[in-house]
């Protein structure tokens, strides 16, 4: 018999890592007037994912506890390239940290403006300035013309595989057809949406989290939820029909929901499939045909139960490893590698499937590049 | 195995646009009016054995590509739907509307001498 794989004999793409993109970070890059405030929020004292007029989190009105890990920033790519070789990571997925909540502010253009600033400055700070660190589009859903704007402005840049769409608080949910210049945008760049929420107390559905007086009750149901209430969006748009050549992925839900929605929407469809005509197949059909990302995977006792799960979705192909380093809540790579699959799926879930999602190489190059050059040199 | 031909009624029985739940032997049998051409289905719907012959006779909405996806109202008078969980058939061809590898048994249905026959 041969010898285990390792994680070391595998490419590992990480889907979801964090990156700190305080105020004074983004300011050289924001337009006037805006520049203005974000220099000014210099003097104001900042904490996790809670920057007054810039990542309001409304949701500091409960105890906090010492204990777990205080330090969840990473400031250069220099550190984060470190930080993920340590836990074997080759290529990861850039996602902002404050910018998160970017569905809350209530300001449109500063919205607009922010998501602007924050691509210019990944471009330029982040992307590539380590081998595997590739960066995301982030479109602010404040503003979906400036955002397919944005797409059509970075697609062809070699450091960007996807698009961010944000969810934290979002009060309308990605599927309305107001953001069909977005999903247009993307499906004509080739480039993946990936949908990422955070915890937040805004009244907007799936986030009335203000029910619950505990970190533990809010953080349990606020990604989760929001990636059920946009997929159904989705769904109940016609979106995976309508733009049917755009992958999907929902991040930091862990996988266990889906097999869920996908029988909840099935059932329902029997009897109201005139709702929604243009759906070629059930929903269960394009559930199947969205990617997950793992974090925070489920942990039950018998972990051939997760495998079962993934099976029951038919996720083998459609589940990517993602840590969420360097967040409190951040899964090991091992976490997921040890589950009790067959090998092939193993090399799938840790980094195969993502380089086929992101149509990436192995060393984070991407694909369609390669090709171009090669025809025209 | 239902061999012979079966009289489900006088054709003035069967106006156009009506249905009815016949029955022959131990088969209940839904036969339709269809614009004057006449189609006969099981009364069980696949999905929880429902009275499926029972239901409503309407139409159906439509929205893709050719519609610029806006929601249309198509084939009226042709779709028949479960009353019990709405599920939709077409009549003509038996085919579910929502699942379309799920056809339905369609009975040879003719008219001789004003009666309609069915087998």
């Amino acid at each position: 018999m041969g010898k285990r794989e390792s994680l070391q004999d595998m490419v590992v793409v990480d889907l979801d890592v964090h990156v700190n993109d305080t105020p004074t970070e983004l300011a050289p890059y924001m337009d006037m007037p805006w520049r203005k405030s974000l220099e000014h929020l210099k003097n104001v004292p900042w904490r996790y994912l809670s920057i007054p007029g810039y990542s309001p989190n409304f949701a500091e009105n409960i105890p906090l506890w010492p204990g777990g890990n205080d330090r969840m920033n990473v400031d250069s790519p220099a550190q984060m390239k470190k930080e993920l070789s340590a836990i074997h990571v080759d290529i990861a997925i850039l996602f902002p940290d404050h910018l998160l909540g970017i569905p809350v502010l209530p300001q449109k253009e500063y919205a607009a403006a922010l998501a602007r600033a924050y691509n210019a400055w990944i471009l330029d700070k982040w992307c590539d300035k380590e081998e595997g660190l590739k960066g995301l589009i982030m479109v602010a859903p404040q503003d979906p013309e400036d955002g397919a704007r944005e797409i059509e402005k970075y697609k062809n840049e070699e450091g960007i595989v996807g698009v961010y769409l944000p969810c934290t608080g979002l009060d309308t949910l990605w599927g309305h057809v107001k953001y069909d210049p977005i999903f247009a945008a993307a499906e004509s760049a080739g480039l993946p949406v990936l949908l990422h929420a955070a915890t937040t107390l805004v009244p907007h559905f799936p986030f009335n989290l203000h029910q619950y007086e505990t970190f533990f009750a809010q953080h349990s149901f606020v990604h989760s939820f929001s990636m059920m209430a946009n997929m159904l969006k989705m769904i109940e748009t016609g979106v995976p029909v309508r733009f049917p050549n755009i992958k999907i992925c929902f991040t930091e839900s862990g996988v266990s929901w889906v097999p869920f929605i996908m029988m909840r929407l099935d059932k329902e469809y029997v009897e109201n499939r005139r709702d929604i005509p243009f759906l070629e197949h059930p929903p269960s059909y394009y559930v199947k045909k969205f990617f997950y990302a793992t974090q925070p995977i489920e942990e039950p006792d018998n972990p051939k139960h997760l495998v079962q799960l993934i099976e029951m979705f038919e996720g083998e192909t459609q589940t990517m490893f993602a840590s969420d380093w360097p967040h409190h809540d951040f899964d090991h790579p091992r976490e997921v590698f040890n589950l009790p699959f067959s090998e092939e799926v193993r090399r799938n879930i840790m980094g195969e499937n993502a380089l086929r999602f992101f149509d990436i190489d192995s060393v984070g190059r991407r694909n369609k590049f390669k090709i171009e050059t090669n025809t025209t040199k | 195995m239902m061999p012979d031909e079966n009289v489900a009624g006088n054709v003035e029985d069967f106006p156009v646009g009506s249905h009815k739940v016949i029955k022959i032997g131990k088969r209940e049998i839904g036969v339709f009016n269809v614009d004057g051409a006449f189609y006969a289905l099981p009364n069980i719907c696949p999905h929880q054995v429902g009275p499926l012959c029972q239901g409503k006779v309407s139409g159906t909405l439509v929205a893709n590509k050719d519609t610029n996806w806006k929601r249309t109202w198509d084939r009226e008078g042709e779709i028949l739907a479960c009353p019990w969980h709405r599920l939709e058939f077409n009549i003509k061809t038996g085919e579910c509307l929502a699942y379309p590898e799920v056809k339905i048994r369609s009975y040879n249905v003719k008219i001789e001498e004003g009666k309609v026959k069915v087998w």
